[in-house]
């Protein structure tokens, strides 16, 4: 089998070759486990083919309880969960943020309450808590990091949605195209699916799905060694790395303020229902300081605000009636 | 440098905020290109379809290419040796140079035996014998059971296209009647009967004069108050059939004969975004009493045919491709069911004459 099919600039060529290098090796470590379907180049008769669907049928019922739908409210995204106390993997664009309400919902319509934990913007991992008491149905994860280019695969998900007559959708393939951060298969996904597992044929987790192009070919997961790279910052709820899956929440404190001439910034409009007007702040208040730093304009002032994140609390010395007082303000999120 | 659309895979509901909506535009980079699969090694790629090759024998001595002039567009099931086959019968409506083929045989007078709406399956009869008719499986396939179809063909040989059975069998759609007059009715007021509020332009309603205003009443002399009403009365008729309404215009009664159509040849479906990513899909698609539901990749113009297990028996017949990654099937079962019938009520009616 022609296995590398390189395209691209030439300087790129060594490193190319040096990554694929790497792939080969770890495959040919875990040689000895693995099902002798995938080392042919291609199933050779009937016989190969029902030892695959044998494989796929057999490790099935667990990869599909374990298969879950997450509604945000507005849409949906699947997930799958790894641990029997309902930690649950997904992507960065289905989870969206950090500490998130949601709901997960079970093959036979079991709907839990849930919370987002971390997630890697740059990649499209995330984590998902279940927030209610239970022995949840998981899978195992293929922690060797055995995928290997043309190796037999099933995705599982609820396409557009969760759907109780239809149940989780089983779609087969190969891993069709294999790179650092994402894996290709023929398994045709649609939106719904996002956040969805990818198997191998023991049944083991070897990706999530994330996104598709134009062609039936191009069926886009997050491999699982990158969820397991970043694994204790997830859990530790951290929002690792930068755009396109997933946008830092800015942090927000719902006032609109103007320079002054005579050091910090004047409240010009206090917004309705802010972490401000919880707060107690006024229009024509004057911010001198925050957490103990002097402001000297209103540019400044929102510049620093950025540095903190929704939900952490800040304080303020302000000017009202000509008396300094100190007034503490939870940010919250824009 | 390889740049194309990818679309990110949650799903929002038209009402839902468009965040998740956005259009990812990525350009993989060159250093993250390990290796690829070739074409021919992939699930639906020549190299691994010659495992199947048993299978596809199946298809190329029963399975039947339908075609319009040179065109084919849609594949049938060979149901008796002395040339009855079953096909998807919205593709075949309004063809005029039908034809069949059996393997190298070409079989150019074909005759529109009949149909079921419901289903949406046609009867066609050719003037063969000795057809090799499909076996038939049992039980139903599970779920990650190999299924294969028709894929493609030339004037010799069946190409093949595989998959799995992907999800529960089951009744796809609202449960609407697949036939319409072709108006939007305002059931929100009081009155007796049905006012229309708008009129599809194609349509039978529009074709028999009905206007927005008029109030439906009775329809083949039966009082109709509610959708319900009509949609039970409608349940039961086929494309063409002709149907009494008696309406009010401007408070004085008025009697009309409207044609019934096919519901997705008179309204337009509401395009969703998974839509959008799926390509072509079949005009009939949804509203069927059971399905199976496979991931074969098909078009539009190869369905209609004999879902074959491992064994190369029929374990239904591709029915619709629905989008990017679910393709229905009637269940043998209901298919045997509906072929009986259909040959079943023909004999009957050449007995009688």
């Amino acid at each position: 089998m022609k296995k590398h099919r390189l395209t691209g600039l030439w300087l790129f060529c060594f490193s190319v070759w040096s990554v694929g290098c790497c792939l080969i090796s770890a495959a040919e470590e875990v040689g000895e486990d693995r099902q002798y379907f995938n080392e042919k180049e291609v199933p050779e008769d009937l016989r190969d083919l029902r030892n695959i669907q044998k494989a796929l049928q057999e490790t099935l019922p667990q990869a599909r309880a374990a298969t879950v739908s997450i509604d945000l409210g507005g849409g949906s995204g699947s997930g799958v969960i790894v641990s029997g106390k309902g930690l649950v993997l997904t992507a960065a664009h289905v989870s969206a943020g950090v500490g998130k309400e949601m709901t997960v919902i079970m093959e036979d319509g079991t709907k839990y309450k849930a919370v987002s934990l971390g997630l890697v913007a740059s990649t499209d991992a995330a984590m998902v808590q279940i927030m209610e008491e239970g022995v949840f149905p998981y899978v195992e994860l293929d922690r060797g990091d055995s995928a290997s280019l043309g190796d037999w695969v099933y995705a599982l998900g609820h396409s557009g949605g969760f759907e109780k007559e239809r149940g989780v959708g089983v779609r087969i393939g190969r891993l069709v195209r294999m790179a650092e951060q994402t894996i290709n298969s023929d398994c045709n996904l649609i939106g719904g699916d996002s956040g969805g597992p990818l198997f191998n044929m023991k049944g083991q987790l070897i990706g999530i799905h994330s996104r598709v192009g134009a062609s039936l070919e191009q069926n886009m997961h997050v491999p699982l060694r990158e969820f397991l790279k970043n694994w204790d910052a997830m859990l530790a709820k951290e929002f690792v790395g930068k755009g396109p899956f997933a946008q830092e929440a800015v942090a927000f404190l719902g006032v609109s303020t103007e320079d002054r001439e005579e050091g910090g910034v004047v409240i010009k409009e206090v917004g309705d229902k802010t972490p401000a007007a919880d707060a107690g702040l006024q229009e024509g208040d004057v911010i001198l300081m925050l957490n103990g730093n002097e402001l000297d304009g209103a540019e400044q002032f929102s510049a620093s605000l950025k540095g903190f994140k929704p939900g952490q609390k800040v304080k303020l010395k302000i000017l009202r009636d000509d008396k300094e007082q100190e007034v503490e303000v939870e940010l919250g999120e824009k | 440098m390889i740049k194309s659309r990818k679309w990110k895979l949650s799903w929002v509901r038209s009402r839902g905020i468009p965040i998740l909506l956005s259009l990812v535009v990525s350009a993989a980079s060159a250093q993250q290109q390990v290796g690829q699969l070739e074409g021919e090694f992939r699930l639906n790629g020549k190299e691994t379809w010659k495992a199947f090759d048993p299978v596809r024998e199946v298809l190329q001595e029963s399975s039947a290419v339908v075609y319009d002039g040179w065109k084919s567009i849609a594949y049938g099931v060979i149901v008796s040796s002395d040339g009855y086959l079953v096909t998807k019968a919205s593709e075949i409506e309004g063809v005029e140079e039908l034809s069949v083929r059996v393997n190298r045989e070409h079989f150019k007078k074909v005759r529109v035996v009949s149909s079921t709406v419901e289903w949406d399956v046609a009867l066609l009869k050719v003037e063969g014998q000795g057809l090799p008719v499909i076996k038939w499986a049992e039980p139903e396939p599970a779920h990650g059971t190999w299924v294969i179809s028709n894929g493609s063909t030339t004037r010799r040989d069946r190409r093949l296209r595989v998959g799995i059975i992907s999800a529960n069998a089951r009744k796809v759609g609202e449960g609407r009647a697949p036939v319409v007059l072709g108006v939007t009715l305002d059931t929100s007021g009081e009155e007796e009967g049905l006012p229309v509020k708008e009129v599809q332009k194609d349509s039978g309603a529009s074709e028999a004069g009905l206007e927005s205003g008029d109030v439906i009443l009775e329809m083949e002399g039966r009082p109709v108050r509610s959708m319900e009403d009509l949609q039970e009365l409608l349940g039961s008729k086929e494309p063409g059939d002709r149907i009494q309404v008696r309406l009010r215009r401007d408070g004085e009664g008025l009697d009309l004969e409207v044609e019934l159509k096919r519901r997705e040849s008179v309204f337009e479906e509401r395009k969703t975004r998974n839509d959008a990513m799926s390509g072509r899909v079949s005009k009939r698609r949804s509203d069927f009493p059971r399905v199976l539901q496979t991931d074969l990749p098909l078009s539009v113009r190869s369905v209609g045919g004999p879902l074959l297990n491992l064994e190369g028996h029929c374990v239904g017949m591709n029915i619709a491709r629905a989008n990017r990654c679910e393709t229905y099937a009637i269940p043998a079962k209901e298919l045997r069911a509906i072929v009986d019938n259909l040959i079943g009520k023909e004999k009957a009616g050449s007995a009688a004459e």
